[in-house]
């Protein structure tokens, strides 16, 4: 340890805080995780307000009084699609889809996973071993083909790429929460718990897990945006909601090749949506793990 | 050491079983039922009758599942419903492809990412550091098909510089006895076909290698870091040294322990997910396979390349493993 370090150490005693408080502290004096929460705040903005935001709507057709596309202009930002849609609008509704897809995936991979992880790690024993076994299987099958799998065989459509990408995440958090309860589940306030009689279930849900946490709001973070990633993956694949007209923005992408000659905003445009949300998730992520890993407390 | 391989075999065996119900079990979760899902619109009660016969799907489940596995075990993966083929065939076609673009992406990855890492653990702090931060938070941040339609416009549509679909132009006709067109084109000896060869595969290649490439600089800087505060480090410095010396011989070879480790696991990812590259640059791999798969609903081809590539994926992940072992005495006594 350098002297810097054990002074910061010093002054951490003289005015004790708690994990959380510091790790915001930090998180703001961070300027990524600052770009970061911006990006993402537009882009929740925008998903959430897009009637408000867009000019007109994702599926009006013939705005020019053609059914061709048109390059950018003053009237019509981002430019017109070939069925004479606005642009702009649709990478406007986008957002809502990538957004609801992304979060309610997140949320199915992170709940089951959690479960699987917590009764795994706590249990122990044969269930713990059959479980994990369980979620190696799935992350043997690479994460984009699992997905496809699924998507496969439930037929294309919101619902489903929810659960695909959604599927996809369970073994990863699973086994994070695992890894993670097993670390605290021999720490002395545990111990003290369990003597004093505390109730096993009880032990897991408010001592143990709360404890366990800070990795998996970490990789929460980073999953939403390899959700939105692998989202608009199963939609450029033609695997996406299965009206072609919705505002997806991987599926917008799908035909896009086509057209590169002649009008390539029509790539660039729902492609640099997608890179600057998922962009904002993953500074957000970075930062967060940063300012949450006991390696770092106490420097910033 | 032989007890550790051993081991990691065994541990080898569950997966592998677990994968095979899955496959097994998927294909027959399908809506409809595999003979349905064989038949498409086609179906008849009779048909699907004759079909259920001739594949033994009116047989009990465990038994159908141990013929299966009689089966796979034969390297026997069913016929193709959209070509008539045997599935093994047309692996034997597209997996090739795959490697050499796989091959290529870790080339173009290891040589930029690994440089990149070093230089900003150096430089730890400056800019320089700052900006291959970003840069690679950047490139883990581009959907991978979103880069081959950038790249795909900038250095094929606007530049003309590089071809961008396929793996070798159609007026090139040279014999393929291994499937490996760079390999074929040497073999054949033909520099032309070579070079045409190579183009085919830059764009792919980079637009493949650019999350690879991003990780490998993020472990390379982080491994620095790590060991360049180490003891031995500050011994060599302290007993005089040139810096070089120092570099090269203390600091990267601990540092790469990590490195070596995570270009194994891309590796891996590589051989199985190039399936969004291959699908914008129109190249005949494993992903474009399995994509057409998917829009002929030809399940058998889904069911066995999922499998083989799940397998490929496994058997690197555990050769990295031993790789590891074998290069860090500490992993084999634990």
């Amino acid at each position: 340890m350098s002297v810097a370090e054990a002074e910061a150490r010093e002054v951490q005693l003289e005015a004790p805080s708690g994990l959380w408080s510091e790790a915001w502290r930090r998180v703001r004096r961070n300027p990524a995780a600052i770009v970061g929460f911006v990006l993402v705040t537009v882009f929740v903005v925008v998903a959430l307000f897009a009637p408000l935001v867009a000019p007109y709507g994702p599926l009006e057709q013939g705005l020019e009084g053609t059914l061709n596309f048109a390059s950018p202009s003053w009237s019509h930002p981002f430019g017109l699609d070939p069925l004479g849609r606005d642009l702009f609008s649709r990478v406007v509704y986008g957002a809502r889809f990538s957004l609801l897809i992304g979060v309610v995936s997140v949320a199915v991979g992170l709940s089951i996973g959690l479960v699987i992880g917590a009764v795994a790690g706590y249990l122990g024993g044969w269930i713990d071993s059959i479980l994990m076994r369980l979620m190696d299987v799935m992350l043997s099958i690479p994460g984009l083909l699992l997905a496809i799998g699924i998507v496969a065989a439930l037929g294309p459509g919101l619902t489903q790429i929810m659960v695909a990408v959604g599927a996809t995440q369970i073994p990863i958090f699973a086994r994070l929460l695992r890894g993670s309860i097993l670390a605290t589940r021999e720490a002395d306030y545990v111990l003290a718990a369990r003597s004093v009689g505390v109730p096993r279930r009880t032990i897991l849900v408010s001592h143990i897990l709360p404890n366990s946490l800070s990795p998996v709001i970490v990789q929460g973070t980073l999953a939403l945006a390899t959700a939105i990633i692998d989202v608009a993956g199963l939609g450029f694949l033609g695997l996406g909601p299965q009206d072609p007209s919705t505002p997806e923005w991987g599926t917008m992408l799908t035909d896009t090749t086509r057209y590169l000659q002649t009008a390539p905003y029509l790539a660039l445009i729902p492609g640099g949506a997608i890179v600057v949300s998922v962009l904002g998730f993953n500074l957000i992520g970075d930062a967060l793990r940063e300012a949450l890993d006991p390696r770092f407390r106490g420097r910033a | 050491m032989l007890r550790f391989v051993v081991r990691r075999l065994l541990l080898l065996v569950p997966i592998l079983l677990g994968l095979s119900i899955v496959v097994f079990f998927w294909i027959r979760a399908l809506p409809g039922g595999p003979a349905q899902a064989l038949l498409g619109e086609r179906a008849t009660p009779e048909t699907i009758a004759q079909i259920e016969r001739q594949y033994g799907l009116d047989q009990p489940v465990h038994v159908q599942y141990w013929k299966y596995l009689e089966r796979t075990t034969h390297f026997d993966l069913g016929t193709s419903v959209a070509s008539r083929r045997p599935v093994t065939d047309e692996l034997a076609e597209r997996f090739p492809a795959t490697i050499e673009l796989a091959l290529a992406a870790m080339l173009f990855s290891v040589v930029f990412g690994i440089p990149l890492g070093f230089i900003a653990a150096k430089r730890y702090g400056t800019w320089l550091d700052h900006a291959s931060l970003v840069g690679s938070l950047i490139g883990i941040s581009i959907p991978i098909f979103f880069l081959a339609i950038l790249l795909k416009y900038v250095f094929a549509v606007k530049l003309g510089l590089l071809p961008s679909v396929g793996r070798i132009s159609v007026l090139i006709d040279i014999p393929h006895p291994t499937k490996f067109y760079v390999l074929d084109a040497i073999l054949a000896g033909n520099p032309s076909a070579l070079w045409d060869v190579l183009k085919h595969l830059i764009l792919p290649a980079i637009a493949l290698g650019s999350i690879p490439l991003a990780i490998i600089a993020r472990i390379t800087r982080a491994a620095v870091l790590d060991v360049q505060n180490e003891d031995y480090v500050r011994t060599a410095r302290a007993k005089g040294l040139p810096p070089r010396v120092v570099d090269g011989r203390h600091i990267f070879r601990n540092a790469l322990l990590p490195i070596v480790t995570i270009i194994g696991l891309q590796t891996g990812l590589l051989l199985s997910g190039a399936v969004l590259t291959e699908t914008v640059f129109a190249f005949p791999g494993m992903g474009t396979w399995l994509v057409q798969a998917i829009r002929n609903r030809d399940f058998p081809v889904l069911q066995g390349g999922i499998l083989f590539v799940s397998l490929v994926f496994v058997l690197v992940n555990l050769l990295v493993d031993i790789t590891y072992a074998l290069i860090n005495p500490r992993i084999r006594v634990s």
